[in-house]
């Protein structure tokens, strides 16, 4: 307590700094004479461990380290997942999944009204691809919807939103 | 096109037509370099490296000769089978100009600048008074209207014209310029970089004799080349070999002709298509990952 009033005064600050300056006590000082000894030093007659290393614990840390791949899609799952058939199907154009294994169909909204499906990763022949859909799409909806293929990054846009309706039908093809 | 309309091949039997003076144009395409035919599915040939990570179900893959530098006969050595998604992608020209311009330009710094009105020398002191003496009214003898004085809208100090492209746009470039240089029959796999003398001379006239081009550009995995390679392409301004971390777009396409050994083709395809099944970075991709 009285060290706590004597910090607060800058003034006593020097003193106090030195008073508080850890030395391990002198062997004919009066502290070792009369018993008193750091903490951290130890006690005459007992032996501290010495330290150890070991790397058996690491463990614990490289299960922590997290993986750099998407792992392969699993085969039966509850989330409604369902993975590509095996042998690609019989069409003149293909659709790749995304890198985590899921349909490449995605919707965008511009101007707060302008609705857009895109199917992305198209292979093979997208015309045969944008026929199919606009046959399908006008099953669905009873209209014919605008639709923009893109050959250089085979990209197909469908104005309007379609996602599942799209996503399910690619399921049922086979992609 | 040709401009010229100049003609390589002589039309007369046993004479050679070209003149000695004739300067022809440098983007001939040499006349006698014809397209080696895509190798047959029914070959002899052993095929000596196939492709280690499972390809998709609807692609397969492309497959090359494998030549050797040591003797230089024309029979290839195997065939090797190549990714198709490393080797066969479509050939995106928007993304190959993409990435060639980022690597010429992200380095540039511009240190043009000129010296602003109030960095001009002098100009300080109003020239004449406002009204009453019969000229222009000025406030400073170094204003932009002035001769000698600063300029307005100059080149202000140095200009970074850093910028990245995202990774995946760069990986795809790469791919798209190792397709292309496939595709165009100027990429040739060789099984090692072994020649037998560190003669460039000898290179020179392998190069000429297999019809490789003008330019070569020899890529090799590993810290260490063997000498004889590095000596023969030490005093040759046209063939150069790097590592292949060192691979990028730019070099592929400033040479003509690319070599890859079989080592390097491993290395690209394992590098080239991790980036098609790997998460974003949690952290830097330098630091590690579990797998990497």
């Amino acid at each position: 307590m009285s060290v706590s009033v004597c910090l607060r005064c800058s003034g006593l600050r020097g003193a106090v700094w030195s008073a508080l300056r850890l030395r391990p006590p002198a062997p004919g000082s009066p502290c070792a004479a009369a018993g008193l000894r750091l903490f951290s030093a130890p006690a005459p007659g007992e032996t501290r461990p010495s330290i150890e290393e070991s790397t058996a614990e690491y463990k614990f840390v490289e299960r922590l380290i997290p993986p750099s791949k998407v792992r392969h899609g699993a085969g039966k799952v509850s989330t409604g997942w369902v993975p590509p058939s095996p042998s690609p199907p019989d069409l003149p154009y293909m659709i790749r999944r995304s890198r985590m294994h899921n349909i490449p169909v995605y919707t965008d909204v511009t101007h707060g009204n302008r609705l857009i499906t895109i199917v992305r990763k198209v292979e093979g022949d997208i015309w045969a691809l944008e026929k199919d859909v606009k046959a399908f799409l006008k099953d669905v909806t009873g209209k014919d919807l605008p639709t923009q293929v893109n050959e250089v990054t085979m990209t197909l846009k469908v104005k309007g939103h379609f996602d599942r309706e799209l996503k399910e039908w690619l399921l049922n093809k086979g992609f | 096109v040709f401009r010229n309309k100049i003609r390589c091949v002589s039309s007369f039997a046993g004479e050679s037509a070209v003149p000695p003076n004739l300067l022809l144009p440098t983007n001939l395409v040499d006349p006698s370099r014809h397209r080696r035919p895509a190798p047959p599915p029914d070959t002899a040939l052993p095929i000596l490296r196939s492709c280690d990570t499972s390809l998709p179900a609807h692609l397969s893959p492309v497959r090359t000769w494998v030549q050797t530098l040591m003797n230089p006969s024309d029979e290839p050595l195997g065939l090797t089978e190549l990714h198709p998604d490393v080797f066969a992608v479509p050939p995106r020209l928007d993304i190959l100009h993409q990435v060639e311009i980022w690597q010429k330009n992200f380095k540039r710094i511009s240190h043009a600048k000129t010296k602003v009105r109030s960095e001009v020398r002098g100009g300080g002191r109003k020239p004449w008074r406002q009204k009453g003496s019969g000229r222009a009214r000025h406030g400073s003898i170094r204003s932009p209207l002035w001769r000698g004085g600063g300029v307005s809208h100059g080149p202000r100090g140095p200009t970074s014209y850093y910028y990245m492209l995202p990774m995946k746009v760069r990986v795809m470039g790469l791919k798209v310029a190792l397709s292309s240089k496939l595709a165009q029959d100027y990429l040739h796999i060789v099984d090692s970089l072994d020649i037998p003398t560190p003669d460039p001379q000898y290179l020179t006239e392998l190069i000429k004799q297999k019809h490789w081009g003008q330019s070569v550009l020899i890529v090799d995995v590993g810290e260490e080349f063997p000498e004889n390679i590095l000596k023969a392409t030490e005093e040759l301004k046209t063939v150069n070999i790097i590592p292949a971390m060192g691979l990028n777009v730019h070099s592929m396409l400033k040479h003509e002709s690319l070599i890859l050994t079989l080592e390097t083709v491993r290395f690209l395809e394992e590098k080239l298509l991790w980036h098609d099944i790997r998460f974003s970075p949690l952290y830097p991709f330098k630091l590690p990952y579990s797998d990497i």
